[in-house]
């Protein structure tokens, strides 16, 4: 709630965010989309917990998240928060089954449900037969859709995705954006959609437009 | 496994792929290190166990040192003690001092012990050491040379040398002239040990008690121990025992300048085998720091995915680790095969030089010496685990510095 965010440039103070709103459901679809320099990641950073707004109000659920230290903001995030970025960001030496089970393997070790539940993912995002391949033996794609069951594994109450079709040609961007919207609606996670394609941005439930560090 | 733990080493052997080079030549630094460090000071171990032994078989365990000189009713206190002692094995009376020798206009000035070889049998198994005459023939006109003496005098057995006794300077004040003292040569020792081999003579005990006008007395006794017992409490025991005129000095006491140096030697070819470990080190640092660079974005993935600044840290901190203990084992078993081989090497490399004769009479062994001293391996052991740990601390720093959001944003 009336986040404020500066940074400082050269000689002056370079506002961001001047006092953005921003607040989701439990289960809703929301994109924001915004030019370049519009504050559209430092809002998604912010949301997410990896950067302070100068100042303004952040709630996980009921949490105040910015009276957090960035330690406890750590320790909450994997668990109230996926995160899926335009660069994937898979780790090189995990094969995808690996990769989906480190969120979980993170936040307190893993058991057979967790086994259990990445496979279900990796088959819901159609990956079941590339589980042991490697991220270089995967397009960009199937890297993606690794990414999305990995933001998914911990049953996250968000998932904060950041251009997740800017690296990918439109066929597969749509195939991306509908496997996230298809996959959160049935987690009954709720999601945040930062893009600049107008169609992707359509077809969540609410759309913003953020412009000069606020919401149009 | 903590996921810090399960990271590293999947990065050191990632998943479906060869072991990274970075891990091999790094683990390969390590391992050469310590296996030279092993190889090394079981080579000086092993000379220096050699030495123990030469200097307990020439000398006994114990040494019983008078303050001056024992006279008889000394002699007899100290023998008296030696005798009950439970310890003791053996004993024998010595005289020792330096004297002038000459054969054919040439001098030399070497340390003489004289001994009474029925007694000094039980105790110092001379014979062993003996390359030419023989024991049997040594009597009060007769001395036995060591080897690289008779050679730089060009003495072999059954020469006569002259022995001047620095008695002759005390008779020579009064106006009196001791005439030198013509003996024969009985027999040529070598116990490989330089500073003897190069100028002792050894004599009967009433010749050395005769060339220095000592009558009865004596300046000491070589003891040997019962098998298995402690030379230092053996000692002690004694020095509580024995009068005020004498001291009991365990072999090591007895040759403590000798053995300072030695263990100063060791000391300091352990000090400088230590910097390969520490160079090994610095390019582990190197190595991973140039991973910290490289995974930037990843490690900014790990605190974004909930991963605190520890664990990312731990997660380097635990491949420098790994990296220790893996090149420690490679190290070690690589040293002990190379000590097991260590005559084979050798030969080979003699072969390969100057020929095994040539190797043998100028280094004087054809076994090269080994003893590895448990300590010595624990202390490589701490020593290489340790420096690998520190080196993975430097880049485990710079990756639990790195801010999520900052390093999610690196190109």
């Amino acid at each position: 709630m009336n986040v404020r965010k500066t940074y400082p440039s050269g000689d002056r103070t370079l506002a961001v965010l001047q006092g953005a709103d921003f607040s989701i459901s439990a289960g809703e679809t929301v994109s924001i989309r915004g030019e370049s320099g519009s504050g559209k990641s430092t809002l998604l950073n912010i949301l997410a917990g990896l950067d302070r707004a100068d100042s303004g109000e952040l709630f996980w659920g009921a949490e105040a998240a910015h009276k957090l230290s960035l330690g406890e903001l750590t320790a909450r995030r994997g668990r109230f928060l996926g995160l899926v970025f335009q660069s994937y960001y898979l780790i090189p030496e995990l094969d995808a089954f690996a990769n989906v089970l480190m969120g979980a393997r993170m936040i307190g070790g893993i058991g057979a449900a967790e086994k259990a539940r990445a496979e279900a993912l990796l088959k819901r995002v159609g990956l079941a037969e590339r589980a042991t391949h490697l991220p270089t033996q995967l397009s960009g794609g199937e890297r993606q859709r690794v990414a999305v069951a990995r933001a998914l594994m911990n049953r996250p109450r968000v998932i904060l995705a950041d251009e997740p079709t800017g690296n990918l040609d439109e066929r597969t961007g749509e195939e991306v954006i509908s496997l996230l919207l298809e996959v959160c609606a049935e987690e009954q996670t709720a999601l945040v959609l930062v893009t600049h394609n107008p169609g992707h941005a359509a077809r969540c439930a609410r759309h913003l437009l953020l412009q000069a560090g606020r919401f149009a | 496994m903590p996921w810090p733990v399960y990271l590293a080493f999947k990065q050191l052997f990632p998943s479906g792929r060869r072991v990274p080079f970075f891990t091999l030549i790094s683990v390969a630094g390590v391992g050469l290190g310590v296996a030279l460090m092993l190889v090394t000071m079981s080579v000086m171990g092993g000379f220096g166990h050699q030495i123990k032994k030469m200097i307990i078989d020439t000398q006994g365990e114990v040494q019983v040192k008078a303050r001056v000189l024992l006279d008889q009713p000394a002699a007899a206190a100290v023998e008296k003690v030696l005798a009950a002692s439970p310890d003791v094995q053996a004993f024998a009376p010595y005289a020792s001092g330096m004297v002038m020798l000459e054969y054919q206009s040439r001098p030399a000035f070497p340390a003489i012990q004289g001994f009474d070889y029925a007694q000094m049998k039980k105790v110092v198994p001379l014979e062993r050491y003996l390359t030419a005459g023989s024991l049997d023939n040594l009597d009060d006109d007769s001395i036995i040379l060591s080897s690289l003496l008779a050679r730089s005098l060009g003495v072999r057995v059954g020469d006569v040398v002259s022995l001047y006794s620095p008695l002759a300077l005390e008779r020579a004040r009064q106006n009196e002239l001791l005439l030198p003292r013509d003996v024969l040569v009985a027999g040529i020792f070598h116990v490989g040990h330089q500073q003897l081999d190069s100028s002792t003579v050894l004599c009967s005990l009433r010749l050395m008690q005769d060339l220095y006008g000592l009558e009865q007395r004596v300046h000491g006794y070589n003891v040997r121990l019962k098998p298995g017992a402690d030379e230092y409490a053996a000692a002690a025991a004694l020095n509580r025992q024995l009068p005020a005129a004498a001291r009991a000095l365990t072999w090591f006491e007895a040759n403590a300048d000798f053995q300072a140096v030695l263990a100063f030697e060791r000391n300091m070819i352990f000090f400088l085998l230590t910097f390969i470990i520490v160079v090994a080190a610095f390019s582990i640092t190197s190595s991973l720091l140039v991973t910290v660079v490289r995974k930037t974005r990843e490690i900014g993935l790990l605190g974004a995915m909930g991963g605190r600044a520890r664990h990312v840290a731990a997660c380097f901190c635990v491949q420098g680790l790994f990296i220790g203990v893996a090149g420690t084992a490679l190290g070690l078993a690589g040293g002990f095969a190379l000590l097991h081989f260590r005559d084979d090497l050798v030969g080979f490399i003699a072969r390969l030089t100057m020929g095994p004769e040539a190797f043998a009479k100028f280094y004087q062994f054809s076994s090269l010496p080994a003893h590895t001293l448990p300590l010595d391996v624990m202390i490589i052991i701490v020593f290489s685990v340790l420096a690998s740990t520190i080196a993975g601390l430097i880049p485990a720093w710079r990756a639990a510095k790195l801010q999520p959001v900052e390093a999610l944003r690196s190109e």
